[in-house]
Parts: structure tokens; C-alpha cells; sequence
């Protein structure tokens, strides 16, 4: 989001002079988005709260309101708990692994590589596919009896590191994070990329006749500029690994070693048709992108005014 | 920067085995979609088929060929109809411009990163009443709906870049609102149409979650779920599974190698996923 208007340069309305028709046209034109927007942004998010505050059960066309009874519940619910660990598991790793990875690849791209745009779109395909596509993928290579994985493994004659990967409840969360490692790091690495690439030519020719050179470079010069790039990725990764559903549906269906909020909202709502809970679960989820994304607009905002 | 030459081979190493990880998981899946059975046992999975068959894309697109067909219908119309809005939204936001507008940008742009977990419920019940669940127009009008935002937020940045003395120019002219957008910004706008159709076409065909709560299992279910249905009722032929993937992947595949670089600008402009 880059500041775009000249300071000094704000356009506006002369109120008085404007044809009213003309006021009416843009408000046609406006219209069909702000009501879209608005209906099914805000009113599903206040309606959802609603539902959340009910006794509802699917299948039942009428509820009463009951207060917080379904977050008390919810509070009191081991698998909630464990949904939450996960969730937070997941966090932990994913968001720092695919920001340092993503890094890394930018920092090796930008060493005057030969062939860069290749490398560049390697990195960068798996980003573009379906997360049901990764999924089915990822199924595949971590197949206990005949997957990719295990298969190289024995005929690299490194067959004692085989394992059941994704079928392993001790190892599940984490094959899940490498894979979506592997589909993020090539995201992270185009925004680390445009970063480096935006830092002037003379501040690198400056520090390396101050006898800064190879990784010396990046550390003092390139990194402490890449704060602004390094925020964004890392807003839009925490929010991914908050609401992740379609790839670990399809991986691992509900298997509690990978078993995560927005999982839990889903099995509860279509499967057990408890609509208040799964709603519950769907308005904590949608306070906690709330804390990380509102800061975020709003920083954004003010820089963008400046 | 040039490092020394015994490190520039290293660095090549290291792109070479990174590039290896990226595609390995895509490589083996075009080989395995070209093995019969006989050669998904005994062969590596990195390697080339033994006697290569067509017959597990034709068994995968016999399955997939009508949801395919869904994904292509609501795709096309939910990119045109939220690119158009989102063009006239960037114009409204950036060019004319009212008290307020700020804010009506920042209300547009919590809708990009709300988890749609949160509207989940009160849609479904939505498009009951509307008669439109488990129907195509349902999907459209969802996709259109939840495309507004990210397409607003592209045109904005674009449009940002319009010199507004070329509106003021038309303005004392007599040219109205509309007018200007037709004659003035429309024609000015094939490169942010490109990013945006671009962008929207790969993040609805890629969509899961609305596809799941809304046409599971109906006539109008979308390719993404009948790939994950398919990974149930084909659980050991992995061929099958694969040349699935490989017929639902295909679309985006293509716009990645031929319009890659509009997809890149779309992701740059804080794009989300998911």
C-alpha cells in the first residue's frame, strides 16, 4: 500500500458547484459494493456473534438467546484446549520458519544469480496452488508404505530414517508445518526480494568500501531495512496459520494431533450441527485476527498519510 | 555483489537442491499420473513411467469432468464481476472521493484478512434462504462478495498513480462521473484488469472452504472438493489421485508460466491467501 497523493494535492469535491445527478451516479455506482461488503462482511460477522450467544442446534428452525453458555462450554472443553495448543504450535513454527526461509532464498537471489527469474518462479509455484492440491501432494510424499519420502529414503540407503510422517502422531504437527513451510517460503521470499531490491545501489557500495562484504552485508545494511516487508509477510502468515482448514482437512481429517481451531469450528458446525458452538469457536477465531490485523491497518494507514 | 568463485559454487548448489525440494512433490505427481499401476509399485516415484498410459487422466477427468466445469463457471463470473467492482471502487476511492472515504477503505480492508470462519454460519443460512445453496449462483455471489475488498484494494494502489490533473482537466470540461471512468480511467486500466483478474481467477479456483460449506456433494460442487472426495474413494490408487490433481492444478499452472509476473504483482500488494 503505497502513499499515492502528493502532499498539498488532495483533490475535492467543490460541494456547491457539483450537479446533485452526478453525486446520485456515483452513489449507484458505490452502492452494489457497500451493500455486498457490508451485508456479508459486517452483518454475517454481528449475526455470527448472535448466533454464538444462542442455544441453537442445527436442523431446530428457532433459538433463544442464552448469554455466554457456549463459551463457558467451550472453556470447559479439553479438545478446545488442544485445538489451541495446536494452533499455537503451529504458529510458533510456521511463522518463523517460512519468514527465515523466505529470507534466506531473497538473500541468495539477489546475489547476481544467473537464471534468477527460474529460481524466482521454482520458489514461488507451490505459493499459487490449491491448498487441496499441496494437500493431496504432500499426502503422496509422506505415504508410509509407498510415498516419496520413504521410497528415496530406502534407495539413498538411508531407509533408518524412515517414519509414518504424517500418520505418526508424534511427528503429524510437524510434517504439517514443513509442508506449509514449503508452500509460504516462496510468498515470503517474493516480498523479502522487492525489500532488498528497494534499498539504494549506493548505501551497498557505501558499506562495502567500509569493508562490509558477503553476509557481513546483509546482516548490518539489508536486514535492519526489511522491517517494514518482514511485518506485513509475518501479518498475513499469523492470520494463514490462524484459519489454515483446507490443507490439513484434506491431509489428516480431524486427527487430534493436528486438530486446530478453525478444524474444531467446522466439525461442530457441519458435522455435529452444533451452530451456537461451532459459531463460538468461529467468533474467538475472528477476535484473535482481530488483535494482529487491526494494528497492522492501522499502521499502514498513517503511513500511507504521511 | 560477487562473492569469491569457490562460494559461488556453493551458492549455485544451494539454489539447485532448494529448486529440487520446490518441485519434487509436483514432479512426482506428473510421473505418477502417466503410471499404470504395475509401475507406481516398481518404480521410484521420481522416476520416468516404465510404459506410460493416459488411461489414470482419462479415469480422473471422467470423474472431475463436471466439477471442473462448476469451478470454471463460478470462477469466470465471480473474477469479471469483482474486478468491475473493485475498478469502480478504486476510481470512487482515489478520484472523487468524499468525507469518509478513508474509512470506507479501511472497513474494505478488514474484509481481506477476516477468517471466513467467522461468516461461515450466518452465509450458509444466507443462501438457504436465498434458495441459492448448493447452487452455482450461490458461489458467484459468495466469491463476488468476499473479492471486493483485495479487488478494491489493487485498483486503489493503480489508480493512486492517475494524475489528477487529468480528472480535473475533464471535470472542467463538464465531464461527469461516470464519463471520466469510461473515457478517462477505464481506458488507462488494462495492467490493474490483468493483476486483478489474474489474482482473483487463481484465489477462487483455488477455494475450498466456501465450495465445501455450500455445494458439497451437490451438482454445482466445485473441483477442489472433488479432489478431496476423490482422495477418500481412491484411497490406494495413487496414479488416479494424482491425475486429479494434476486436471484441477492445470488452469493455474498455466496462468503461473504465461501471466506469472501479474500474479507476483498481485501477491506484492499485501495479497492473502487462504
Amino acid at each position: 500500500m503505497a502513499g499515492n497523493q502528493l502532499p498539498g494535492r488532495k483533490m475535492r469535491l467543490p460541494s456547491r458547484t457539483m450537479l446533485t445527478k452526478d453525486r446520485i451516479v456515483t452513489l449507484i455506482l458505490f452502492l452494489p459494493s457497500l451493500v455486498l461488503v457490508g451485508y456479508f462482511v459486517y452483518v454475517t460477522i454481528g449475526w455470527n456473534v448472535v448466533v454464538s450467544l444462542s442455544d441453537w442446534k442445527g436442523l431446530t428452525p428457532s433459538y433463544n438467546i442464552v448469554g455466554f453458555d457456549q463459551y463457558t462450554r467451550l472453556f470447559q472443553d479439553p479438545t478446545f484446549f488442544t485445538a489451541l495448543k495446536n494452533n499455537l504450535v503451529l504458529i510458533l513454527l510456521f511463522v518463523p520458519g517460512s519468514l527465515f526461509l523466505g529470507l534466506f532464498l531473497a538473500i541468495l537471489l539477489d546475489l547476481k544469480v544467473r537464471g534468477e527469474g527460474v529460481f524466482r518462479g521454482i520458489y514461488l509455484l507451490p505459493f499459487a496452488l490449491s491448498f487441496v492440491v499441496t494437500a493431496v501432494l504432500w499426502a503422496w510424499m509422506y505415504n508410509p508404505s509407498i510415498g516419496v519420502i520413504n521410497t528415496l529414503l530406502m534407495k539413498t540407503g538411508l531407509g533408518f530414517l524412515k517414519s509414518g510422517w504424517i500418520t505418526d502422531p508424534n511427528v503429524g504437527l510437524y510434517c504439517v508445518v514443513l509442508a506449509i513451510i514449503w508452500q509460504f517460503s516462496g510468498y515470503t521470499m517474493l516480498i523479502f526480494l522487492a525489500g532488498i531490491r528497494s534499498i539504494p545501489e549506493s548505501q551497498m557500495m557505501a558499506a562495502e568500501v567500509d569493508g562490509a562484504s558477503g553476509f557481513d552485508l546483509y546482516r548490518l545494511v539489508v536486514i535492519p531495512q526489511l522491517k517494514a516487508p518482514a511485518l506485513s509477510a509475518f501479518v498475513v502468515l499469523m492470520v494463514f496459520a490462524l484459519k489454515a482448514f483446507d490443507f490439513i482437512f484434506v491431509l489428516t481429517d480431524y486427527s487430534d494431533y493436528t486438530y486446530i481451531l478453525p478444524l474444531m469450528m467446522f466439525r461442530e458446525t457441519f458435522s455435529m450441527n452444533r451452530f451456537s458452538y461451532g459459531a463460538a469457536i468461529a467468533t474467538i477465531l475472528f477476535l484473535l485476527a482481530l488483535v494482529i490485523v487491526v494494528p497492522y491497518l492501522y499502521l499502514s494507514f498513517r503511513r500511507e498519510k504521511e | 555483489m560477487r562473492f569469491p568463485k569457490p562460494r559461488r559454487v556453493t551458492l549455485y548448489i544451494l539454489l539447485v537442491f532448494f529448486a529440487f525440494l520446490f518441485l519434487l512433490p509436483l514432479w512426482t505427481c506428473i510421473t505418477t499420473s502417466f503410471k499404470p499401476v504395475h509401475d507406481v509399485i516398481y518404480t521410484t516415484p521420481v522416476e520416468l513411467p516404465l510404459s506410460p498410459t493416459a488411461e489414470p487422466l482419462i479415469t480422473a477427468l471422467n470423474i472431475m469432468q463436471r466439477p471442473l466445469l462448476n469451478s470454471f463457471t463460478f470462477t469466470i463470473s465471480a473474477m469479471i464481476l469483482s474486478c468491475l467492482l473493485g475498478s469502480i471502487n478504486g476510481y470512487i476511492l482515489t478520484k472523487i472521493r468524499f468525507r469518509g472515504s478513508d474509512t470506507v477503505f479501511l472497513f474494505f480492508s478488514i474484509g481481506i484478512f477476516i477468517p471466513y470462519q467467522a461468516v461461515l454460519v450466518p452465509l450458509v443460512l444466507t443462501m438457504s434462504k436465498l434458495g441459492l445453496f448448493n447452487h452455482i449462483e450461490g458461489l458467484i455471489l459468495t466469491h463476488t462478495a468476499y473479492g471486493i475488498p483485495i479487488t478494491t484494494l489493487l485498483f486503489r494502489n493503480f489508480y493512486g498513480v492517475i494524475p489528477n490533473s487529468l480528472i480535473m482537466a475533464a471535470k472542467t470540461d463538464g465531464a461527469g462521473t461516470w464519463t471520466i471512468y469510461r473515457r478517462i480511467v477505464l481506458p488507462l486500466s488494462l495492467l490493474p484488469f490483468v493483476v486483478a483478474a489474474v489474482f482473483q481467477f487463481t484465489s477462487i479456483w483455488n477455494d475450498f472452504l466456501f465450495g465445501v460449506a455450500l455445494a458439497r456433494g451437490s451438482e454445482a460442487q466445485p473441483a477442489s472438493v472433488a479432489l478431496a472426495n476423490l482422495r477418500g474413494t481412491t484411497e490406494f490408487q495413487w496414479n488416479v489421485q494424482m491425475a486429479g490433481t494434476l486436471w484441477y492444478a492445470l488452469p493455474v499452472l498455466v496462468i503461473f508460466f504465461v501471466l506469472g509476473k501479474y500474479l507476483m504483482r498481485g501477491y506484492m500488494a499485501g495479497a492473502v491467501k487462504g
